[in-house]
């Protein structure tokens, strides 16, 4: 049973984009609705951004993506851009090139997961969202997101090798929130960079393996996000979700997600931890087998490999 | 230090990371393991540590001793002889 799982953000671009009619059909559409240029990781200017995009979405959704683009884009995409929202449109892109190519290749999911951000690029696998929205969405939740770095520094830290008790206790120390389960010994803190800068001393003298943190727009998958509710709830009101049309199994509580809790899940998801562990072993449960990471990188498979070898034990 | 053990070693990456398509020989005793050699993140390096200690009893207690041990084939199989009990 093929499952398609759509990873989060990528901390960082590769060293080559792919160079095909596809990947440069997508790129478009990142310019057009989000005025972000991935080849240089570049926000443009109104004018620059203006090229015609080709889309695969309705009509509507790229007419309504080009007016909120012109209206929005100004005040977020080029003037307030940050380094981490071109990242996560780069993510997105990358995951919507990728599915495009399985399918070219016949290969179709029979589940699909998702982690983090990567649930946009999964409607789409999924036949709940068009290629257009799916960039919309991401570019203008992520703006939404990076207008919080404007009174606060946030971070997200790494911490490989301590245990969930450890980690649970290093963040409340630190006022901090787990917000990836990943393995029983991968784990993503996220809160106040000050905050997080003890957190990472704390772990490594704890022992953890690694720790590090990066500067984030937001306290990603944490509760203070619900101070950006209403927001949230105004941007995905613009949007139609269609009903899956394989299970698209969600990183929360593992259930199979229908077309009218989507919107309270993108909603949700947003101040929640990710489960990744638990959703990978639901996947076994449920069936599958054959796992296709779809999109940067390849973290998903060696976080599923650490399980696999929990699992055998 | 051996050619068994570097033999090992190569086995125990292979076998650790699951790497697929990939025998022992193709895998170069002084290459670098991360970066422009077999492209290992932190995700391999505690994966490696999980697997050096299973087959070798030797601990890697952390990132820094890691980025010394984890340079190549031949520092993990220098490590491993140097700490093995």
């Amino acid at each position: 049973m093929n499952c398609f799982m759509f990873p989060g953000q990528p901390l960082a671009r590769c060293a080559s984009l792919p160079d095909d009619a596809d990947f440069a059909q997508i790129a478009q559409l990142v310019q057009k609705l989000a005025r972000f240029d991935l080849q240089n990781l570049a926000w443009l200017s109104a004018e620059e951004g203006t090229g015609e995009g080709n889309g695969e979405g309705t009509e509507e959704g790229t007419e309504e993506g080009t007016e909120e683009g012109t209206e929005e884009g100004t005040e977020e995409g080029t003037e307030e851009g940050t380094e981490n929202l071109g990242l996560q449109l780069y993510g997105v892109a990358l995951s919507l090139y990728r599915l495009r190519r399985l399918r070219l290749d016949g290969v179709q999911p029979d589940l699909v997961a998702e982690h983090s951000m990567g649930i946009y690029p999964a409607l789409v696998a999924c036949g709940s969202l068009s290629e257009p929205d799916a960039i919309e969405i991401t570019w203008r939740i992520g703006a939404a997101l990076a207008r919080m770095a404007k009174t606060q520094q946030y971070a997200l830290g790494c911490v490989l090798g301590l245990r969930a008790e450890q980690v649970q206790i290093i963040a409340d120390h630190n006022r901090l929130h787990v917000a990836n389960h990943n393995t029983s010994r991968h784990f993503l803190l996220s809160g106040t960079s000050a905050d997080m800068a003890a957190a990472v001393l704390e772990a490594v003298d704890a022992g953890a393996f690694t720790a590090r943190f990066f500067h984030y727009d937001a306290p990603l998958h944490t509760p203070p996000i619900e101070r950006l509710e209403g927001e949230i709830v105004g941007i995905l009101a613009d949007y139609r979700f269609a009903e899956p049309l394989c299970p698209l199994i969600n990183h929360l509580d593992q259930g199979s997600l229908r077309a009218r809790e989507i919107p309270k899940f993108l909603l949700r998801e947003l101040s929640r931890p990710v489960y990744w562990e638990k959703t990978y072993r639901a996947l076994r449960a449920a069936g599958a087998d054959r796992f296709f990471e779809v999109g940067a990188g390849d973290a998903l498979k060696k976080y599923n490999r650490w399980i696999e070898g929990e699992i055998e034990k | 230090m051996t050619d068994e053990l570097i033999a090992e070693v190569k086995r125990l990456i292979i076998e650790s990371l699951r790497i697929e398509g990939m025998s022992s020989d193709e895998i170069e005793t002084d290459a670098p393991l991360f970066g422009e050699g077999l492209g290992l993140d932190s995700i391999d390096a505690l994966q490696l540590v999980v697997g050096m200690e299973n087959a070798f009893g030797v601990v890697v207690p952390d990132a820094a001793v890691g980025a010394k041990v984890f340079r190549s084939v031949r520092t993990m199989a220098d490590y491993i002889a140097q700490h093995a009990a």
